[in-house]
C-alpha cells in the first residue's frame, strides 16, 4: 500500500507496562496475553487515514527493562512520535516516567510528539495512580494523554490515530521540513519526493501508484 | 597487585565515625593476635580487620562497619562478623539500630560452610569479597574500607583449601576438590547426609528423602568405579564414601585435610611437568590444556583447506566452505566415545563430533552437562548420576523460597531488592516461550519451574541477579534438563561464560560489540566501511544475537542445535561472533546495495528471525573462523565473553571486576 507519509514511532517506558500489548492491538486487533518480553526492539506497522491521506505508521515497540536503555536510546533517533506508557496499577512505573521523558527528549527530536498513556485501566479495582495525576503530569510536560486498555482495546486505536493527527497538524502548520528524514518523516506519493524515498520497501513499490 | 586505595569517604558517615572510635586498632589489625579473654579455650584469633562494613541499601548512612576476623579453633577455622555498636545520642535510635545491626552479626560460620569467595576489585571504590556459602545463599559483600581482602584470603589459604575457580578468576572455591565426587562432598552441606556408608557393600543413603533407585545404581557401580578409580592417578584416594564418614563423624573437621592429601596426592602421582606449585596446576590445567588442543586442531583444519593470506581476499575465496556438516551425534555412536565406566576418552573428539553436527535430543541432557562443565568429561556413570543426586538433595530452592515467606516484616524491608527480582521474575517467565507446549497453558508447572530456577540464581549470583534475557536462556536448558537442580547448576555453567552480558552497566555487551566490529573489519572491510559510512559503526542491530545467543532468531530446535555447536569451544570459543559476521555477510550485497540506513538495517536484521539457514550459517562461520585464523583470535580483545577460564599463575592478579 501506497501512503501520503509515514510516520515513526517509538513506544518506551518500564517493563511490563503492556507496550508489545498495546501494539499488538494496534496492528492486530487481538490481545495476547502469552507473547515474549521484548529484547531490543521490535517492529509493527499499520495504515490509517488522516485528513483523508493514507499515512503509515511504522512503530518501534522497545525493550522497557532498565539496563537496555544505554542501547534501546540510540532507536529514539528520527522518531516522530512517541508513546510514554506506564501502568496505572503498579506505582512505579508511573513515578519512572520523568527519566523517560529526559531520556527522550534528550535523544530524540525536539519536536516529537508524545502521548502519555495510563495503561491496563480494565483493571480499575487495581489501580495505584489516578486519572488526575496522569492528566497533571501530562499538562506539566505538554503530553497528550490518555487512559487505555490493551486488553480491552479502549482507546488504543484512539492514541495512536491522535498522535497521528497532531504530527500532520504540525507539518500542515509547517513546523517540520519534511525532506529531512531526522524528524520521523517521510514523504510518499503526491509529497514532496525526498532524496531517499526509495530506501523503505513500501514507499519504492507503491512509488507514484494512487490507493 | 595493590589494596585498592580509600577512596573518597567525605560522604560516608560510618567511615567517618569508625575512624573516630578507634584508629589505633585499625592500624594494628594487619598483625596477628593471639586471643586472650574473649575467645573460646583453644580458639586462636588468625586475623583480624577493622572497618569491614556493609552497605545493607543504598543509603550511605545505612552502612554498618565492623570487624572481621578469622578465629582457628583444633583443626577448624571460622569467620565472624561484630558490628560497633553505634554511638549515637538517641537512646531510642540506639536501640532501633543495634537489633537491626545484630541482624547482620555473623557469629562463628566455619569454612566447612563456605563455597565460594568472589572477590571485586572495583576500579574505583573498595574492594569487597562475595561469601557464598554452600547452602547457595551468600552474605552481603563485606567492603573493606581499610584494604586488606588479600592477606583475608592469604590467611584463610593458609588453613583451609582455597583455590581459585577455573572458570573465573575472581572467586575462589574453598575445599574444591578436582573431581566432582569429592566436590559434591565439600560443598554440598553434609549436615544433610545424614548417615554415610563406609564400605562399598553398604547403601549409601542420602538425606532423608527415599531416592532408593538412584543408591542402587550408585552401589552397582560402586566397587567397580572406585577400583578404576584408583587405577588412574589416584592409588592413595581413599574410598570417597568411607571419607565422608569420617567428616560427618568428626563434624567436617577433616574436610581441609582431605582435602590437602588428595590434591598433594594427585599431583605427586600425576603431573610433575615443569609447573612449580601445585595450586598453580590445579587453576591451570585444564584450561590450558583446552586452549592448546584447540589451537592445535585449527592449525590441523587449516592445514586442509587454502586460506587467504589477505583476509580482504576472502571473497574470491567463498567457495572454501566449512565441512559439511553431519548429522547429530547418535547414541551408538556416543557410546564409542565413553569407556565402560562413562567416562569421555577423549573429549577434543567429541567436541569436535558435536561441533559439526550436534547431538540428537535423547542425549541432550548428558551431553549439555558435559559441554557446560557441570560434569567432568572424565566422570564415570556413576559420579555423574552421583551428582545428581547428591545435588538435588541440597534442596536450596525449598529452603530459599521458604525464606522469603518466613522473614518477619520488618526484614522483609531489608528485601526490597528480593522482592523486585522476583517480582521481574514473576513478570517474564509467564512471557518466556509460552507459544511451546512445553512452557503452554495456565498454571504450567514447567513456568514454576522456570521462576525457581531463575530466583534461585538471582540469589546464588546476588550480584548479578537477575536480568532480562536469562529467562530465554533458562528455558531451553530446563526444556532439556526437565530437573530444577540439573538445570539450576547448568544455568550456572552457563553464566559463568555469558554472565557479563547481563552487566548492569552492559560492559560485557559492549565489549562483545566492539569484538564484533572489529572482526567484521577483518573479514569484510567493505562491509564495515560501509557501517562506519552510514553511522551502523555501534552494531547494536546485533544487540539480540548476542545477549541471548540468537535464541530468537531461530526455531527452538535450531537453537538448541546451535548452543551446542558454540559450547563445544571447537575452534573457538567465539564463534557466535563468526556467525554474525556469516549472518551479515551473506546479506551484505542486500545492505549495501539498497543502501540501508541504521534504521532500516535493524528493522530488516530483525526480520531475519526465521529466515536463516543455520547449517549453511554454521559452515560459513566455521570458514571464517579458520580464515581469520589468528587475526580473528588476535582482534577479539581478552576477557569478551564467553571466556575460557583465565590461566592465572598468580594467585592474586589484579582482575578487571567483571561482575557489577
Ligand atoms: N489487564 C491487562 N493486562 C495487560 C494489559 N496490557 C498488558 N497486560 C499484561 O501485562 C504484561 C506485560 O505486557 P507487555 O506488553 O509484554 O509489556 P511490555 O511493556 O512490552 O514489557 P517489556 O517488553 O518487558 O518492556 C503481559 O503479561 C500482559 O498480559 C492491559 O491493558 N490490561
Ligand atoms: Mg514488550
Amino acid at each position: 500500500m501506497s501512503y501520503a507519509y509515514l510516520f515513526k514511532y517509538i513506544i518506551i517506558g518500564d517493563t511490563g507496562v503492556g507496550k508489545s500489548c498495546l501494539l499488538l492491538q494496534f496492528t492486530d486487533k487481538r490481545f495476547q496475553p502469552v507473547h515474549d518480553l521484548t529484547i531490543g526492539v521490535e517492529f509493527g506497522a499499520r495504515m490509517i487515514t488522516i485528513d483523508n491521506k493514507p499515512i503509515k505508521l511504522q512503530i518501534w515497540d522497545t525493550a522497557g527493562q532498565e539496563s537496555f536503555r544505554s542501547i534501546t536510546r540510540s532507536y529514539y533517533r528520527g522518531a516522530a512520535g512517541a508513546l510514554l506508557v506506564y501502568d496505572i496499577t503498579r506505582r512505579e512505573t508511573f513515578n519512572h516516567l520523568a527519566s523517560w521523558l529526559e531520556d527522550a527528549r534528550q535523544h530524540a527530536n525536539a519536536n516529537m510528539t508524545i502521548m502519555l498513556i495510563g495503561n491496563k485501566c480494565d483493571l480499575a479495582h487495581r489501580r495505584a495512580v489516578s486519572t488526575e495525576e496522569g492528566e497533571q503530569f501530562a499538562k506539566e510536560h505538554g503530553l497528550i494523554f490518555m487512559e487505555a486498555s490493551a486488553k480491552t482495546a479502549q482507546n488504543v486505536e484512539e492514541a495512536f490515530i491522535k498522535t497521528a493527527a497532531t504530527i500532520y497538524k504540525k507539518i500542515q502548520d509547517g513546523v517540520f521540513d519534511v525532506s529531512n528524514e531526522s524528524y520521523g518523516i517521510k514523504v510518499g506519493y503526491g509529497g514532496i519526493p525526498g532524496p531517499s524515498g526509495g530506501r523503505d520497501g513500501a514507499s519504492s513499490q507503491a512509488g507514484g501508484c494512487c490507493s | 597487585m595493590q589494596e585498592a586505595e580509600l577512596h573518597d569517604l567525605s560522604d560516608d558517615a560510618d567511615y567517618a565515625a569508625s575512624q573516630q572510635q578507634g584508629s589505633s586498632s585499625t592500624m594494628r589489625t594487619d598483625s596477628i593476635k593471639r586471643s586472650s579473654s574473649n575467645e573460646p579455650d583453644g580458639a586462636e584469633i588468625v586475623y583480624s580487620k577493622d572497618n569491614v562494613a556493609i552497605h545493607p541499601t543504598q543509603f550511605v548512612s545505612e552502612r554498618i562497619s565492623g570487624r572481621l576476623k578469622l578465629i582457628k579453633q583444633g583443626s577448624s577455622l571460622f569467620m565472624t562478623w561484630l558490628p560497633y555498636k553505634e554511638q549515637n545520642s538517641n537512646a531510642k535510635q540506639i536501640e532501633k539500630a543495634y537489633v537491626d545491626r545484630n541482624l547482620y552479626t555473623i557469629k562463628a560460620v566455619p569454612f566447612t560452610e563456605v563455597r565460594s569467595i568472589r572477590r571485586h576489585a572495583p576500579p574505583l571504590g573498595w574492594q569487597y569479597v562475595i561469601i557464598v556459602l554452600s547452602s547457595g545463599l551468600a552474605f552481603p559483600p563485606f567492603y573493606f574500607y581499610n584494604g586488606g581482602v588479600r592477606q583475608f584470603l592469604a590467611t584463610i589459604k593458609q588453613h583451609v583449601f582455597l583455590v581459585r575457580s577455573a572458570e573465573d578468576a575472581s572467586v575462589f572455591l574453598v575445599n574444591d576438590f578436582e573431581n566432582p565426587l569429592q566436590r559434591t562432598f565439600s560443598s554440598l552441606e553434609l549436615p544433610r547426609l545424614v548417615s554415610v556408608a563406609s564400605g562399598p557393600s553398604t547403601p549409601i543413603s542420602v538425606g532423608e528423602s527415599p531416592l532408593k533407585e538412584n543408591q542402587e545404581r550408585i552401589n552397582g557401580y560402586e566397587s567397580s568405579s572406585i577400583s578404576q578409580y584408583n587405577g588412574r592417578q589416584r592409588q592413595k584416594v581413599h574410598d570417597p564414601t568411607r571419607d565422608i564418614s569420617i567428616q560427618v563423624l568428626e563434624k567436617f573437621s577433616l574436610v581441609t585435610k582431605f582435602a590437602r592429601e588428595t590434591t598433594s596426592q594427585l599431583f605427586r602421582d600425576g603431573h610433575s611437568n615443569g609447573f612449580g606449585t601445585f595450586e598453580k596446576m590445579f587453576d591451570s590445567q585444564p584450561a590450558q590444556d583446552d586452549l592448546h588442543k584447540a589451537s592445535n586442531n585449527a592449525e590441523k583444519v587449516t592445514d586442509e583447506i587454502p586460506v587467504a593470506s589477505d583476509p580482504l581476499e576472502f571473497d574470491k575465496l567463498s567457495l572454501v566452505w566449512g565441512k559439511p556438516r553431519q548429522p547429530p551425534l547418535g547414541s551408538e555412536e556416543w557410546a564409542t566415545f565413553l569407556d565402560n565406566e562413562g567416562r569421555v576418552m577423549d573429549s577434543e573428539a567429541l567436541r569436535k563430533r558435536i561441533f559439526y553436527g550436534g547431538v540428537e535430543h535423547g542425549l541432550r541432557r548428558e551431553v549439555w552437562g558435559l559441554l557446560l562443565g557441570y560434569y567432568a568429561y572424565d566422570s564415570t556413570y556413576a559420579e555423574r548420576e552421583y551428582l545428581r543426586t547428591i545435588k538435588s538433595q541440597k534442596c536450596i530452592l525449598a529452603f530459599l523460597l521458604n525464606y522469603d515467606f518466613s522473614i518477619s516484616p520488618e526484614q522483609a524491608r531489608r528485601f526490597t531488592k528480593f522482592r523486585e527480582r522476583k517480582g521481574l521474575i514473576d513478570k517474564d517467565v509467564v512471557r518466556t516461550d509460552r507459544a511451546l507446549t512445553f512452557y503452554d497453558g495456565d498454571d504450567n508447572p514447567n513456568v514454576n519451574l522456570l521462576r525457581d530456577t531463575l530466583l534461585t540464581y538471582s540469589f546464588y549470583n546476588f550480584d548479578l541477579g537477575y536480568c532480562q534475557g536469562m529467562s530465554d536462556l533458562m528455558s531451553p536448558i530446563l526444556f532439556v534438563m526437565r530437573d530444577e537442580s540439573e538445570s539450576f547448576w547448568c544455568f550456572v555453567q552457563l553464566m559463568e561464560r555469558l554472565g557479563p552480558n547481563f552487566n548492569r552497566d552492559q560492559s560485557g555487551m559492549h565489549s562483545q560489540l566492539f569484538a564484533l566490529s572489529k572482526l567484521a573489519e577483518l573479514l569484510d572491510s567493505p562491509l564495515h566501511n560501509y557501517f562506519k559510512q552510514n553511522d551502523c559503526l555501534n552494531y547494536f542491530f546485533c544487540f539480540r544475537w548476542l545477549l541471548i545467543q540468537f535464541k530468537r532468531e531461530f526455531e527452538y530446535e535450531e537453537t538448541m542445535r546451535l548452543w551446542e555447536v558454540l559450547w563445544t569451544h571447537y575452534l573457538s570459543e567465539h564463534l557466535h561472533l563468526y556467525v554474525c559476521v556469516a549472518v551479515l555477510k551473506r546479506y551484505r550485497r542486500k545492505i549495501m546495495g539498497e543502501q540501508m540506513d541504521f534504521d532500516t538495517l535493524l528493522k530488516f536484521i530483525n526480520e531475519l528471525s526465521g529466515h536463516i539457514k543455520l547449517d549453511a550459517i554454521l559452515r560459513d562461520a566455521e570458514a571464517l573462523c579458520i580464515c581469520a585464523g589468528e587475526n580473528g583470535a588476535a582482534n577479539i580483545p581478552p576477557g569478551t565473553p564467553p571466556s575460557l577460564p583465565i590461566d592465572s599463575g598468580l594467585f592474586y592478579s589484579q582482575q578487571e571486576d567483571e561482575v557489577l
